[in-house]
């Protein structure tokens, strides 16, 4: 249709010539003429009438422009199909609304020509057409229009004319209401009231539309497609976005296609099994499996762990039954304890402690972590007014997270108190056992007794005493078994037992004279054998080599001189006697049993003496000793022999045969000493009223002096058998019982406490107690008093 | 050419382990981590370099012992752990499913048990070792001993840690290892020596304790879960090494009753000897009347005094001298100067322990039982009474029973007539249920002592029965002193008297400040609000200097003494301010000049006046100041001694004098504070007892 209309146009602008075409034409733009001019509507109306089957299909756009003005102006929602269809192709043709305009402008355009030139009929309008050329004869003998030149007066070109105006001015248009038109024209003429919207509608309902009529073209066919009701339906839908075909489902309900319902018809029709029926042989193979478990007792019924477990919860044993000391290891470091609380901890305490104004409000402004104390110094008059410290839980839980979470780190203490280096006293009930008591009592002596002994079994005790006799006695009981009488006029000065188990020999000193005795009759047979043996095994060798002792005496006078001591001697078990030059004091056996050494402190050269048992030999290791020798004793481990003089001990090494240590106790005159043990220590009595504790390791100088005595110090003894526990015997006549604990490790110090003070012994022509003596084992010490009696102490 | 080592892989880069790394190689949670390293006391380390350990980074970080954490890998409780782990995602499913009773199925039989005796073994090789660590163990017990239950603190736990609590007492009770104990502001703290090792506690008071805040019960309950174990298997030790049954005999009934310690029953192991310490035998026999009472303790003393007399004369068949040989140690007296003393350890434990046995104590309702009981029966006493309220398992319950020697009372003594009379008190000589004769603070009974509770405390830190007369019911407590603190040298120690302590000139030095103070009254108000007495005492001495300053005579000081305080400061302020020039620049020697000016000056005006009084008084003054210049001198001297002395050494060891100096200086700054604070009370108290 669209061509149609541009091959209309075409018509009426470029084919003037077209004589058919220009009576329509010509006729048209009357039409259009009287359509809007009010006198000659009725004519026009039946013209049109009488052409409207000729131009149908011409002015059709003209009728698509009314119907256009129609929609606009007509609110009416169209209802019904036809309506639809309108709509539809109305709005298809918009794009084709400012052509029509331009042609009617055309139109109008002719129209004002016509006006102007004042001709009012057709026939002078038709010449003027004609007059606007002429027809000449070109070169070719075609025909040629030559057009008028165009007389550019005012209103010539009228283009941009406006269309008819209403120049009724501003005045309502109300005013028109009873009348068919609504003005005037600029020419006066009646401006009609244009068609509206019913007189429109009865139109368009007169004309009818072809069924199915779309006004499209249908691309493959070239013809105008229509299209059927269903396809305007599915058409319609897909706009709306809605399912285009009717009765579609979207949502099916879902079909179970395998479901667990029973079919009533089985799939197979084949008969049941017989095993189907009859007891599975396996199954009663396993069961009767179970059974014999149960019976034979590996599988236990089920029993539900009732409230056994509330006792095993408690379940406690001995956990260190078998304890064996672990060293801790090097990277370890055990959490440090809690610090022991303050002073100004206590409820109650020293007012200076508590804080004043200033530091009350210091320590309640600063923030929690700053504060050098956790809690603030507030004294309570009385225990009840103590309040609950409400910070208790927390300092606690800080605790926990200080000992799982903190970082440990060993850091070295710059201001080490010296006062926690001093080693932790023990507690009284540590330091037992100790001697407290007079057990016994041994009373025989004439006169004081000078030295005791206890036998290396612990069951006798030897002493020796200013009458002279050598007594063995039963410890216990204080029996006196054995006795006998060295000398007449010398007393005898020192007894000591051979160590070891196995014999008993004892030494005896008495003036120049060592005898070598075995108690008769009071020993075991076999022992007594032995110990006879030890000591006649010297006369054969005496004999052997009797060249040496011939050479002895050639040179220079006997160190000293073995001999037998007589026959009423040796039916007692003296059995052997030694004289040297001057007076023995003290005997002390070296560890082994195979030596002793002798002291005589007036004899210069020949004051030490080392006796060797097995030779009956006896050597005298000092040429020329410096001082007075006091005494003289082996080191209980190693080839090292000490010998004290006036006021210092020296301590030689026998196998290099030189001088180790000088030790300088201070002491103006050493009375005995003793070494520890351990080899490390010596305690040294002196006459000074002093006990001088040396520690071989530490220097020369006494590590403590210890001055409980009023009177001089005769004796001092340490415990042989493993306890800690140190004697000293004075002039006083008490004794004084010690603890020192020597430690292995080097970096502690000898813990020495004081114990007990035993007091019994008379003092006699001031003169107390001689001697001590412990007990190889046990916590006992016996002592030798001036008043003729020897105490054993437990 | 050897390898290029590559960076990390050795030293110790390779010991350390961070924690996030450990957690990572053991295959645990967090919180088991936690747990399992509190169980086996790993704890993190602090590795010397932290950037070799770290490789170049900075962050804060924990680290480990890489040794250790291997050391974790064997560990049998890691099993047990995963175990717990399934069996949770057992439960939780099933709880997911609403199956209640398979979850309570599966946690009842399921959920493995957890047992810590290896880990205590490993981690104590011997008793001794647990006894180290026991300080920690017990306070933490006490305390959750007396914690309310909660969803975190099941009572089951509380009730554990109550009675492995009262075991341990009961130990101590019979054992007698108590030593000192002290009362603090935060609670009791006790100390036991058991086999060498000293063991510190520390005892809530009872109260509900505070638990707010960001508190974590679940470590604390893994930390108690431990200490539980270990104080379980160290109370079996020992109470089998003095011969008792472990665990003793629990009277659910008495416990109920608050019978506290006397629920439990001690049993020898064997035939119970005569001597045995059975702490509660008397507990169950309900003594009835007072009379039966005192019956039942005439025999009970009857039977001492023979076992006594026995003694003796098996002491005398061993005595055979005339001097008594005693079990105990005999104090070494030195005889001459230049000896080394030896130090004694004080009197044996076993006289301690019969510090109160011959006593019968009665403690009045209001004072702490508990630990009363605990201590007085620690240290001897067999007999100790309470009030009924107080709880079940006590001695008596009657008050005026006659056997009482000794009442504890924690009431302020009240004037007789401000309380209302108890009708008929004299006739209740009764049998039976006598009706409670008028009892303290009514009335006290002839022959008893009313101490207060810090007696007891007091008496044991010293090892001795101190007057009890101090610590009379309404009497101003002495301080009661924290028998650990031993005060290092240069510290304040408040045994001793001040003059000992203080340095040279210190006291003037006082003397002339306090005179600065007086002259500001009402500063010395604001220090001592309280102490009434203390501020008259100052204002006492104020009148005395001020009107010896003002020269009028000393006739006026006796009545200004009571004249009101305004009196007083105004008279004060007019002397000081004649002092003004001269206290506020004491060392100047421009002022010292001044002063001497000054004094020349008011000589001249009293020989015009003719007084005389004024030069007793400045002459104290000057002597005084002489005193503290010299002794500041001397100070200073030796100060710059010191600094010469420090020019001379090398930096590092200045450094590192100084940061031992550091110390020192504060400890002697402390000293001086808490020096000047006594002499400021002492100087107030002798100023009150003079006027």
């Amino acid at each position: 249709m669209a061509a149609n209309s541009r091959k209309r146009k075409a018509v009426t602008r470029d084919s003037p010539l077209d004589s058919a075409s220009e009576e329509e034409l010509a006729e048209g733009l009357l039409e259009g003429i009287l359509s809007h001019s009010e006198g000659e509507s009725e004519d026009g109306q039946d013209q049109e009438d009488v052409e409207s089957s000729e131009i149908e299909g011409e002015s059709d756009e003209d009728e698509d422009e009314d119907e256009d003005d129609e929609g606009l102006e007509s609110d009416k929602v169209p209802s019904d199909s036809e309506e639809n269809i309108r709509e539809q192709i109305r709005n298809l043709r918009t794009t084709d609304v400012p052509l029509e305009k331009r042609t009617s402008q055309l139109t109008h355009e002719d129209e004002i020509d016509s006006t102007l030139n004042g001709k009012l009929e057709a026939a002078p309008e038709e010449e003027e057409l004609k007059c606007n050329y002429t027809v000449t004869t070109d070169a070719n003998g075609n025909p040629r229009y030559l057009y008028k030149e165009i007389n550019p007066v005012y209103d010539s070109d009228d283009s941009d004319a406006p269309e008819t105006t209403n120049t009724i001015g501003n005045i309502p248009l109300s005013y028109y209401n009873a009348y068919p038109h609504i003005g005037y024209d600029i020419n006066g003429k009646k401006i009609m009231r244009p068609a509206k919207g019913e007189a429109l509608d009865a139109l368009l309902d007169s004309i009818d539309i072809p069924k199915g009529w779309t006004g499209l073209t249908d691309p493959a066919t070239g013809k105008p497609l229509e299209l059927s009701q269903e396809e305007l339906e599915v058409l319609k839908k897909i706009t709306r976005n809605e399912i285009p075909e009717e009765g579609y489902d979207p949502y099916p309900d879902m079909v179970h296609y395998f479901s667990g319902k029973e079919e009533i018809m089985p799939l197979s029709a084949a008969p049941e099994p017989k095993r189907r029926f009859v007891p599975s042989k396996h199954e009663a193979k396993r069961v009767m499996k179970i059974v014999k478990a149960i019976r034979e007792g590996r599988i236990q019924p089920y029993k539900p762990p009732a409230e056994e477990e509330e006792e095993q919860d408690f379940q406690v044993y001995d956990i260190w039954a078998d304890e064996v000391p672990r060293p801790d290891h090097d990277m370890h470091i055990p959490a440090p304890k809690m610090p022991p609380p303050a002073y100004d901890e206590s409820y109650h305490p020293p007012p200076e402690y508590l804080p004043d104004k200033d530091e009350k409000a210091a320590w309640q402004e600063a923030d929690e972590e700053d504060r050098e104390t956790e809690y603030l110094p507030t004294d309570h008059d009385a225990l009840r007014k103590v309040p609950g410290y409400d910070r208790f839980v927390k300092e606690k839980f800080e605790r926990c997270l200080d000992l799982y979470l903190a970082p440990r780190v060993r850091r070295n203490k710059l201001n080490i108190d010296p006062e926690s280096l001093l080693p932790k006293l023990p507690s009284p009930e540590e330091l037992r056992p100790f001697p407290t008591t007079c057990a016994v009592i041994f009373r025989s002596h004439e006169g004081r007794v000078r030295s005791v002994s206890i036998d290396p079994r612990g069951n006798l005790l030897a002493s020796g005493g200013d009458d002279g006799y050598v007594r063995v006695w039963e410890l216990l009981t204080g029996r006196q078994l054995w006795n006998v009488k060295l000398s007449d006029e010398d007393a005898v000065d020192a007894v000591r037992w051979r160590p070891g188990k196995d014999v008993a020999i004892l030494a005896a000193a008495a003036g120049e004279s060592i005898y070598l005795i075995v108690p008769f009759a009071i020993l075991s047979p076999d022992v007594e054998q032995s110990s006879r043996d030890i000591l006649d095994a010297g006369w054969g060798y005496a004999a052997s080599n009797p060249s040496s002792s011939a050479n002895g005496t050639t040179t220079k006078e006997l160190p000293a001189r073995w001999s037998r001591p007589g026959d009423h001697l040796e039916d007692k078990g003296v059995l052997v006697q030694a004289t040297v030059r001057s007076a023995v004091k003290v005997i002390n056996w070296h560890r082994r049993g195979e030596y002793l050494a002798t002291v005589s402190p007036r004899g210069q050269s020949s004051s030490v003496a080392i006796h060797t048992l097995s030779k009956h030999l006896t050597q005298l290791p000092f040429r020329r000793l410096k001082g007075l020798a006091q005494s003289a004793q082996f080191h209980p481990s190693k080839p090292i022999f000490f010998v004290a003089t006036k006021n210092s001990i020296r301590s030689y090494d026998l196998a290099r045969q030189e001088l180790v240590k000088i030790l300088q106790p201070g002491a103006k005159w050493i009375s005995s000493f003793d070494v520890h043990p351990g080899g490390d220590n010596i305690i040294v009595g002196t006459y000074d009223k002093r006990l001088l504790w040396h520690d071989l390791d530490l220097s020369t100088k006494p590590y403590k002096t210890l001055r409980y005595h009023k009177e001089a110090i005769r004796a001092v003894r340490f415990h042989q058998g493993g306890l800690p526990l140190f004697a000293d015997a004075s002039d006083d006549g008490s004794l004084q019982i010690f603890h020192g604990k020597v430690v292995g490790d080097l970096m502690e110090n000898a813990t020495i406490v004081p114990l007990k003070v035993l007091r019994g012994h008379q003092v006699k022509s001031r003169l107390g107690v001689m001697d001590i003596d412990w007990h190889p084992r046990e916590p006992w010490c016996v002592s030798a008093g001036a008043d003729g009696t020897c105490r054993l102490w437990n | 050419m050897t390898r290029i080592k590559k960076k990390g892989t050795s030293g110790a880069a390779k010991n350390y382990i961070t924690r996030t790394r450990a957690v990572k190689k053991l295959q645990i949670s967090l919180p088991d981590f936690r747990r399992l390293c509190i169980f086996k006391g790993i704890y993190p380390r602090e590795p010397r370099n932290k950037k070799k350990v770290s490789k170049g980074s900075t962050a804060a970080t924990t680290f480990y012992y890489t040794k250790d954490i291997q050391y974790l890998l064997h560990e049998p409780l890691l099993n047990k752990f995963r175990e717990h782990k399934a069996v949770a995602k057992k439960i939780g499913r099933a709880l997911g499913r609403g199956e209640i009773g398979d979850a309570a199925r599966l946690e009842k039989t399921h959920i493995p048990k957890i047992k810590l005796d290896h880990i205590i073994k490993e981690r104590y090789p011997t008793f001794i070792d647990a006894l180290r660590d026991l300080d920690d163990a017990l306070s933490m017990l006490c305390l959750f001993a007396n914690l309310p239950s909660t969803p975190h603190v099941p009572p089951k736990t509380i009730a554990l840690c109550q009675r492995l609590c009262h075991e341990f007492e009961h130990y101590v009770i019979v054992s007698h290892s108590l030593r000192k104990s002290f009362l603090s502001i935060k609670g009791i703290y006790y100390q036991a020596t058991i086999q060498g090792q000293d063991i510190m506690w520390l005892v809530p008071y009872r109260f509900v304790q505070r638990t707010g805040g960001d508190i974590d019960f679940r470590i604390m309950g893994t930390f108690v879960e431990f200490y539980t174990t270990l104080l379980g298997f160290v109370n079996f030790r020992l109470y089998t090494s003095i011969g008792l049954v472990y665990p003793p005999k629990f009277n659910a009934k008495s416990d109920e009753d608050g019978g506290e310690l006397g629920a439990f029953q001690l049993e020898g192991k064997v035939v119970p000897r005569e001597d045995k310490p059975t702490t509660n035998d008397d507990a169950p026999q309900a003594i009835t009347s007072a009379e039966a009472q005192a019956e039942a303790d005439k025999v009970a003393a009857l039977a001492i005094s023979e076992q006594e007399k026995e003694d003796e004369t098996s002491t005398a068949l061993v005595k055979a001298d005339s001097e008594e040989n005693t079990e105990a140690i005999d104090t070494f007296e030195t005889t001459a100067q230049d000896a080394d003393i030896l130090p004694q350890p004080q009197a044996s434990s076993s006289e301690i322990a019969s510090l109160f046995a011959p006593f019968t104590i009665y403690l009045s309702r209001e004072t702490p039982r508990a630990p009363l009981e605990f201590i007085l029966k620690a240290f001897g006493c067999k007999r100790v009474g309470w009030d009924g309220i107080l709880g079940d398992g006590a001695f008596t319950t009657n008050e005026s029973d006659p056997a009482i020697t000794h009442q504890i009372v924690d009431r302020p003594a009240l004037p007789s007539e401000s309380l209302p009379q108890v009708p008929d008190v004299a006739e209740t000589e009764t049998r039976g249920a006598a009706p409670p004769k008028a009892q303290w603070p009514r009335s006290t009974m002839p022959g008893r002592t009313y101490v207060q509770p810090q007696w007891v405390w007091d008496c044991i830190n010293q090892a001795k029965l101190l007057r009890p007369d101090l610590y009379a019911p309404g009497a101003e407590l002495p301080p009661h002193l924290n028998p650990w603190v031993k005060p290092k040298k240069g510290q304040y120690d408040p045994n001793v008297p001040l003059e000992e302590q203080e340095l040279e000139g210190e006291a003037e030095a006082f003397e002339d400040d306090e005179e600065e103070i007086e002259g500001k009254v009402s500063d010395v108000e604001e220090v001592q609000p309280t102490k009434d007495g203390a501020l008259a005492g100052v204002e006492a001495i104020i009148d005395r200097d001020s009107s010896v300053e003002a020269g009028e005579g000393m006739d006026v000081a006796g009545s200004e003494s009571e004249s009101s305080n305004s009196d007083s400061v105004s008279d004060q302020e007019a002397g000081g301010d004649e002092w003004e020039g001269f206290d506020s620049e004491p060392e100047s020697e421009i002022s010292d000049t001044e002063a001497a000016r000054r004094q020349h000056q008011r000589e001249l005006e009293a020989e015009a006046t003719g007084s005389a009084v004024q030069l007793a008084a400045t002459t104290t003054k000057s002597k005084n100041a002489e005193i503290r210049k010299k002794a500041e001198k001397k100070r200073k001297q030796e100060q710059e001694e010191k600094e010469r002395l420090k020019m001379m050494l090398p930096r590092r060891k200045r450094k590192l004098l100084e940061r031992i100096e550091y110390g020192a200086n504060k400890r002697d700054k402390e000293a001086e504070v808490l020096r000047k604070k006594r002499r400021r009370i002492e100087n107030a108290k002798r100023a009150a007892e003079a006027v």
